[in-house]
């Protein structure tokens, strides 16, 4: 296992030198000039002579191959340049963003992890019953609305209307709580149905019977049916982790919450070249270790798979 | 009854409850008439105030102008006194002598005095890189502390908008030179320590600002002790802390203010106050004098005729902006010069476009030598409202047999258009007072711009330009006001521009909220003049 693990590590370099290219490629596709964008950015009307100093300053005088190494070279060491807007380090920003982001995809694991257990095992062992339906109902409808919509409505309702939360902002520890729930609501979905639907296809499974006939308690085997069927939905939430971290651009957004999905939409809008730039590379290198941490966790909880290698 | 159905009617019961709290009446949480209990106003913006430094452009200008000043200020009635009382300008227009307003200090203690202000001043033209959009600064020559409280500014050519580009926003305020780093303010400063009647006390980066009043402050102190800056990206959230009473007032043109339909829901609603500012700027088309279509002077005149701009102020902007007969406002300095607007006459549009030679075909459209009527307008795709204002001229050009693609495309490509004068038809915004006409009119000689390149194609553009560049330095104010008077109707008759609206600020704010008006320029906010009713 332990050589496997080195494979997999020594495999994620190409991958993530790729992405670094691709993320600086791709912006500089542009035919737009990045150091008039800069400048334009401030609301600055800009002449020759402050383009040219621009591009000066930014490095944009350099061939585009040391740019790119000259960039990539300082990031593997935290510097991910200035951005265009405040000409401040890039760093920074993301350093002063990433922990809102951090907290709230906290807050919204927890409700997904809770929510969705207690629910998705409700559902299989009552399969059939009202609550059952009214549960894939709500299911159904929470996955097909929008994260947008509903974090208005949830704000309407428990903010404007019952006065429960502040409407927007990061300024009580409540305020953490309607972003949350907004965050979660498209992933609670999906696990409710994971864990219900595999609950219900290994409740059927021989060992089961087995359980029962031996005459262990209900209980414990509705644990053992629940443990069995975590797999998938543990893999599928260890690749939520990085979703839930890069997908808070429309609730930030909403929430008025200062996270990494404010800053990007803000950066992207203003064409803050070095933001979008850092924010695809630390998001990409995210997903690629959260990958092989949840591979590696898979395979220590489930001695399939350990056999399989 | 089993668990499950037990289960079931717990849930049926939640929701019912829930849909209850949805649709009880009139609750009074919506707080439009309450009347407030802190002295804070809560001004809502989709920005940060980011940097503020007075000397640069990294911050919010509406933040800048309650924390810094000038030695003037732009106001309806022209140049006001501000730190300076009084000034003199030499008979030939280059020195001007400024007696400086005594006993003001900087909210960290230190005196504002004429080394201050040749310090700021200094720094600013040091900095001509960042500064060169503005003429005054490369007009500059020598700044001079003739003692404690005179200064003196000598400048290269009698430039006459001096006063006025003083006392814009920015960069001509002035911070404490311990705010200063290393002598200077082009790499940043330390402080934001100004003479406004606000200091920057708090500012958590993307979520608030607190500015309190400055208790020093040499002017009349501001009613409202504290403004908290609330940041919040999206406008629907905006209109629901609205009306939960989390914010006080919202303020601004185009990206800081709700849409013009979600506007006009507000004003017919009652709860809230909703005010239009006087017209700001110019909202007009430009067309191309270089471009094989909109080269012909006759077209240009019946497209004038063909838009129905009625529809446009109207239907589009819902009444808030008027409709617009002439590129600048008559209330605009130099530009009331009773020029002829054009009304809109579809059959004299199709007349003149048959006099060009375009003749209508089966297909609806004109034609020409076997080529059809067909011209393009460019849009910066930020910008809903332009679409659907292009959509409407779409539909009229049809009415006269021209085609009019629409094209919107994001914001740099947008300016890289302007650039390279490929377009038929595009958007002309003009930056609105104190920065009309002269900003305005001098950027028509940047070769970047394009009004430039749309009045490249004109036979007297060489003419054009040079009148620009001799009025700037005119020092005879008749002499002047004819220079305006000619190219401001060159350009009229030229039918180059096709003036749609003047553009204006709106507010909305709660209604114990008073004394909530505009300023001459659209990029401030007069919080200092704002109170709560008691």
């Amino acid at each position: 296992m332990g050589i496997y693990l080195i494979k997999r590590v020594l495999a994620i370099i190409p991958i993530i030198l790729c992405l670094s290219f691709l993320a600086f490629v791709l912006i500089n596709l542009r035919t737009s000039d990045p150091a008039e964008i800069a400048l334009r950015v401030n609301q600055m009307t800009p002449t020759e002579d402050m383009v040219n100093a621009m591009r000066s300053t930014l490095g944009l005088d350099q061939p585009y191959f040391v740019r790119y190494f000259s960039w990539i070279s300082k990031s593997i060491q935290g510097d991910f340049g200035e951005s265009y807007v405040t000409h401040r380090p890039v760093a920074e920003h993301i350093a002063t963003a990433l922990p809102s982001t951090l907290q709230l995809a906290a807050v919204a694991l927890l409700i997904i992890i809770v929510c969705s257990v207690v629910v998705g095992v409700l559902c299989a062992l009552y399969e059939g019953s009202v609550g059952d339906k009214l549960m894939r109902a709500f299911v159904f409808l929470s996955a097909a609305m929008p994260s947008f919509w509903i974090g208005i409505l949830l704000i309407w309702l428990f903010s404007v209307k019952l006065g429960w939360f502040d409407t927007s902002g990061m300024e009580r520890v409540s305020s953490v709580i309607l972003p949350a729930v907004t965050l979660s609501l498209g992933f609670v979905s999906t696990y409710i149905r994971l864990i219900r639907n595999n609950m219900i296809k290994n409740k059927n499974e021989n060992f089961v019977l087995y359980a029962r006939v031996r005459g262990l308690k209900e209980s414990r085997i509705t644990l053992k049916i629940f443990i069995n069927s975590m797999q998938i939905s543990m893999t599928a939430l260890g690749m939520s982790i990085p979703k839930l971290i890069a997908g808070t651009v429309v609730v930030e957004n909403i929430f008025a919450w200062p996270g990494i999905g404010r800053l990007c939409v803000s950066a992207i809008f203003n064409s803050d070249f070095p933001i979008i730039q850092a924010y695809i590379l630390i998001m990409g290198v995210m997903f690629v270790i959260c990958n092989l941490v949840v591979d590696m966790i898979n395979m220590m909880v489930d001695p399939r798979l350990r056999k399989e290698m | 009854m089993t668990i499950g159905k037990r289960y079931g009617i717990i849930i049926m019961t939640f929701l019912i409850m829930l849909l209850t709290a949805c649709t009880s009446p009139n609750n009074e949480t919506n707080n439009a008439s309450i009347s407030k209990t802190t002295n804070e106003l809560v001004f809502a913006s989709t920005k940060d105030i980011r940097d503020i430094n007075p000397h640069l452009y990294a911050g919010e200008m509406a933040a800048q102008n309650i924390v810094f000043e000038s030695l003037v200020v732009n106001t309806a009635d022209g140049v006001k006194a501000a730190l300076a009382e009084s000034w003199d300008i030499s008979e030939d227009g280059k020195t001007y002598t400024f007696y400086l307003r005594h006993g003001v200090t900087f909210t960290d203690g230190e005196p504002f005095n004429s080394d201050a202000v040749k310090m700021n001043i200094d720094s600013v033209v040091g900095n001509i890189e960042k500064n060169s959009w503005l003429n005054l600064v490369a007009e500059i020559d020598e700044t001079i502390a003739l003692d404690e409280y005179t200064f003196q500014l000598t400048l290269k050519n009698a430039y006459y908008p001096t006063l006025q580009e003083l006392g814009l926003t920015r960069p001509f305020r002035f911070i404490s030179p311990k705010s200063f780093i290393n002598g200077t303010t082009a790499n940043g400063v330390n402080g934001y320590a100004g003479t406004g009647p606000y200091m920057l006390s708090e500012h958590v980066e993307n979520q608030y600002a607190i500015f309190t009043e400055n208790k020093g402050y040499w002017g009349d102190n501001p009613k409202i002790k504290s403004v908290k800056w609330k940041v919040m990206p999206d406008h629907q959230t905006i209109l629901l802390a609205l009306e939960k009473g989390e914010i006080d007032l919202l303020f601004g043109s185009d990206g800081d203010m709700i849409d013009s339909d979600a506007f006009k829901v507000l004003s017919n609603q009652g709860k809230y106050s909703t005010i239009i500012s006087h017209p700001v700027g110019s909202r007009a088309i430009v067309m191309n004098s270089k471009q094989p279509i909109t080269q012909d002077a006759k077209v240009r005149e019946a497209f004038q005729y063909a838009i129905n701009k009625e529809i446009i102020a109207d239907g589009i902007l819902n009444g808030t902006e008027q409709q617009a007969d002439t590129l600048l406002a008559e209330s605009v300095p130099y530009a009331n010069l009773g020029l002829n607007g054009y009304q809109h006459d579809q059959q004299k549009s199709n007349d003149l476009l048959a006099e060009a030679g375009w003749e209508l075909n089966k297909d609806g459209y004109r034609y020409k030598d076997n080529q059809k009527l067909d011209v393009t307008i460019y849009y910066n795709s930020d910008n809903a409202q332009e679409r659907t204002i292009s959509e409407s001229m779409q539909n009229d050009l049809k009415q006269v047999g021209a085609n009019l693609n629409i094209v919107g495309e994001e914001k740099q490509a947008y300016f890289d258009r302007q650039k390279t004068g490929e377009f038929d038809l595009m958007y002309s915004l003009s930056w609105g007072l104190p920065y009309d006409p002269q900003t305005y009119v001098s950027s028509w000689r940047v070769p970047s711009h394009a009004d430039y390149q749309a009045q490249l194609g004109l036979d007297r553009k060489e003419w054009l330009d040079q009148t620009i560049t001799n009025l700037m330095n005119e020092q005879s104010e008749n002499e002047r006001i004819q220079m305006y008077k000619d190219i401001l109707t060159y350009i009229h008759e030229e039918d180059i521009y096709l003036p749609l609206t003047f553009s204006v600020t709106k507010a909305v704010h709660i209604q114990a909220l008073k004394g909530v008006g505009f300023n001459i320029s659209q990029y401030e906010i007069p919080f200092e003049k704002m109170y709560f009713e008691q």
